[in-house]
């Protein structure tokens, strides 16, 4: 049955088929359609075509340091907890040319003109919904707007993604940023064994919703949802008390706690490579071997980077406990006077990236211990 | 924490907003200061660009070498002298500075700015000032001292401590008896002398002890070595300046210039965008944590 | 005017001296003169023996030592109402450890140091108030040696780098 009253807010019961014709629906208005794919043992984010891309079957376990995958077998696409990637690598390329610069009598510039690809992102869940609200914070300011940002923010199409399967590092319930998702999105589905309950949220996604071939969910399928979804928020196992942050730590600098995880930290940016809100990036040039032209490109910086704090004359930071305390205090510190909230959404990447497995929210617990016994 | 930070600063006119694109300029006069120190004359290539640039003192550009990169280089200039080229003094001790240092006159490099905050100078007209800097400290002042230079009889008495490590070291020191003409009570000092130099052996710091300053109104505006700095802040309390009334210019690893890179952090701070002056009232959490 | 009164009104331009009480002014004042030298007259040198403790109170006077190779290196200029040559006054220092020329004209008030260490020493009260003062004057002078030790203006190839 098609239905055509469809307005922002309606829910229907979408047969999993229909989801591929969505997206060639997406690719014909010109978007590139991204989204998890089992690679490498992992998730990645990348373009996947249809369900045939997706993770089918897949379920996720983590813990500090480990990320594991168990086959359910199922015919479900979005059981698992994404992998060490997120959405930023599309909003905030890890490498961009900014422009070309070619000698000649005077030096030529050529900027890089190329238009912003269009993407529809399959599968955001709703801490990494929460994680592009902050960096829309950091990257569009009254002050400053980053211009490649930009073009890639505004014509994006989320379809979202309620996570029903916390992992053991997931604590986004604690940051108030999930499991489930709250506005924002175009669309937003909830995984059933035979369907997917869609939730409409905007004009683009009730368009194309539209055009697909759904019912109307009946009262079972719904009351199996928010099951679902309930049993999902209360599944969590780890959460962060943010109520005395920044505080805590930014009033603590110099707690004993950092330097005992100065001394199990390595320094290797894993977290903030892999963390959704994390932004630091370089400029490097890129420049021929007879020095005629010079390519400038921006590229993803972390603040783990041993010469990332370096000046005349010495380096700021020059041993992986002030690296440490710098990420984890402004993360969680000055992250809020510079943005207005935290940069944490708590979706439990680093520590479950961390090879030394160090967890955040006991190291937040520690300082807490220590400062306040 | 809540902080008041000074920004005075224009940011509008002749400000490049496209991501890191720069504008030529290109370099008129090279001088040589001190050993490995050079001061460069430029003008922007296009001369609209160089009608409508405009900065306050204590404000930084982006130097870019292209194949080397950007390099934070402070604004030098007086902004009232008659050629309004753009001076920047540079210390070749970096990668892109050493580039700096073998370019000609003729040559072009590209520019992103002005960048920052800037010295107060229109809050703290009626008091007294004293301007301690050392070393590289004194080219992100020079536009400062000329500013006030303008604008005498807007400043009550004006103290200009200068500190090097030794004469070969003192930056525009062709440039001081005009500034002592133009009643600014000026005092150089080097960390040590030789037997032809019969000017002060000693450290800025140490001047307080040989004046009065009234803590009521009296404004201190310092930039040096971090060290240097903080023993200034230090002698500045001590006589009850308050510290909302000492300036300090802060230096960090900066890229881009516009508080996105986070490179310049310290603390809430971005040093490029919230910075480089700051009131020392809005570091005193932040300014003596070590490795911070 | 007479010497004496010369030395008197010398020493009240000082604000340690002129707070002293009457009685240890007087007795200081005897012990001391004034000297006006010119530029590039010498105080003393290198391995002189102690005889003078100095305040300057107009002019520069440079405290240099001579470093093979380099000359005589000035590393502290005394300023009005600097004191110099204040180890002469210390019990164990016997002999100059650096030497002292006037940079530009020069008015000091010279203190015979032996007096005045036997005056520090009869009178314990004024001893305390000397000692207290050159407490203060050796601090100062510590506090600007380690600035100028740490070298704050090095560029940073000459740091040790780690």
């Amino acid at each position: 049955m098609t239905d055509k009253n469809l307005t922002i807010g309606s829910t229907v019961a979408l047969p999993k088929p229909e989801l591929d014709l969505l997206m060639v629906d997406l690719r014909k208005d010109g978007f590139q359609t991204v989204g998890p794919h089992l690679q490498d043992e992992s998730i990645v984010y990348k373009k996947i075509d249809g369900l045939k891309d997706l993770p089918r079957g897949i379920l996720s376990e983590q813990k500090p340091a480990s990320y594991r995958m168990i086959q359910t077998g199922k015919d479900r696409y979005f059981d698992f907890i994404p992998g060490g990637q997120s959405w930023k690598q599309f909003l905030f390329p890890p490498r961009h040319t900014l422009f070309t610069a070619v000698r000649g009598s005077k030096w030529q510039l050529n900027e890089n003109d190329e238009p912003a690809p269009r993407y529809a992102l399959i599968g955001v869940r709703a801490c990494e919904l929460a994680a592009i609200h902050i960096q829309d914070r950091v990257f569009l300011r009254e002050d400053f707007s980053d211009p490649i940002y930009r073009q890639r923010r505004e014509e994006l199409f989320i379809l979202a993604v309620n996570c029903l399967h916390p992992n053991a590092t997931c604590f986004c319930a604690s940051m108030n940023t999930g499991p489930r998702h709250r506005a924002d999105f175009d669309l937003c589905l909830t995984e059933l064994d035979d369907v997917f309950l869609v939730e409409v949220g905007s004009e683009l996604g009730r368009s194309l919703l539209s055009a697909r071939t759904f019912d109307l969910p009946s009262a079972f399928i719904q009351n199996n949802a928010n099951q679902a979804l309930e049993r999902a928020a209360g599944s969590m196992v780890r959460s962060m008390d943010t109520s005395d942050l920044p505080s805590l730590l930014t009033g603590n600098l110099e707690a004993e706690r950092w330097t005992d995880v100065g001394k199990r930290c390595l320094s290797c940016a894993n977290c903030t490579q892999v963390c959704p809100t994390c932004f630091c990036w370089d400029a490097t040039d890129q420049v021929d071997l007879l020095g005629k032209t010079t390519r400038r490109e921006r590229v993803w910086d972390s603040c783990f980077n041993p010469i990332y704090s370096y000046v005349v004359g010495g380096n700021t930071r020059p041993n992986i406990r002030s690296r440490y305390r710098q990420w984890l205090t402004h993360k969680l510190g000055a992250w809020k006077d510079q943005f207005g909230v935290l940069g944490c959404v708590g979706c439990g990447r680093c520590i479950t990236w961390c090879p030394a497995g160090i967890d955040i929210t006991e190291e937040v617990a520690a300082i807490r211990a220590e400062v306040k016994p | 924490m809540t902080t008041t930070v000074i920004n005075t600063a224009s940011h509008s006119a002749g400000y490049t907003n496209k991501l890191l694109v720069p504008h030529w300029a290109e370099i008129v006069k090279i001088i040589q200061e001190a050993a490995g120190v050079s001061t460069f004359q430029l003008r922007f290539t296009d001369p609209e660009i160089q009608n409508r640039y405009r900065f306050e003192p204590g404000q930084f550009n982006m130097l870019y070498i292209p194949g080397y990169g950007e390099a934070a280089i402070s604004m030098s200039s007086d902004f009232e002298s008659a050629d309004g080229l753009l001076v920047h003094t540079i210390r070749h001790i970096g990668n892109v500075s050493k580039a700096a240092s073998r370019l000609n006159v003729g040559d072009v490099v590209g520019i992103r700015g002005p960048f920052g905050t800037s010295w107060p100078l229109e809050a703290i007209e009626g008091m007294d000032v004293v301007i301690a800097c050392g070393g590289i400290g004194l080219p992100p002042l020079r536009g400062a001292i000329y500013r006030i230079i303008h604008n005498r009889e807007k400043y009550g008495k004006v103290t200009l401590l200068y500190g090097a490590r030794t004469p070969a070291d003192l930056m525009y020191p062709t440039e001081y008896e005009a500034w002592k003409k133009a009643d600014i009570d000026m005092q150089v000092t080097v960390d040590r002398g030789d037997e032809t130099w019969t000017g002060r052996v000693g450290v800025v710091p140490m001047w307080f002890y040989h004046f009065r300053v009234d803590p009521h109104k009296t404004s201190v505006l310092t930039c040096g070595p971090e060290i240097m700095m903080r023993f200034v802040i230090y002698e500045a309390l001590a006589r009850r300046i308050p510290s909302n009334h000492i300036y300090v210019s802060l230096e960090r690893n900066m890229k881009c210039g516009q508080g996105a890179c986070g490179h310049c952090q310290q603390g809430p701070y971005f040093i490029c965008k919230d910075g480089p002056v700051f009131p020392f009232s809005a570091l005193e959490n932040i300014f003596n944590v070590e490795e911070y | 005017m007479a010497p004496e009164e010369d030395i008197q009104s010398a020493l009240q331009k000082v604000p340690w001296f002129n707070s002293l009480k009457t009685e240890h002014f007087k007795k200081t004042s005897e012990l001391a003169h004034l000297r006006h030298a010119k530029a590039g007259e010498i105080f003393f040198r290198e391995g002189d023996k102690q005889d003078f403790v100095y305040i300057v109170l107009d002019g520069r006077v440079a405290l240099d030592i001579f470093v093979p190779h380099h000359g005589k290196v000035r590393f502290y200029t005394a300023e009005p109402h600097d004191v110099f040559g204040w180890s002469s006054v210390t019990p164990s220092v016997r002999q100059r450890t650096a030497g002292a020329v006037a940079v530009l004209d020069s008015t000091v008030i010279c203190f015979d140091a032996e007096k005045l260490r036997q005056f520090a020493e009869d009178d314990h009260d004024f001893g305390y108030l000397l000692m207290r003062r050159l407490t203060n004057v050796v601090a100062s002078r510590l506090m600007v040696t380690r600035l100028q030790l740490i070298d704050m203006f090095a560029g940073p190839a000459e740091y040790k780098n780690d």
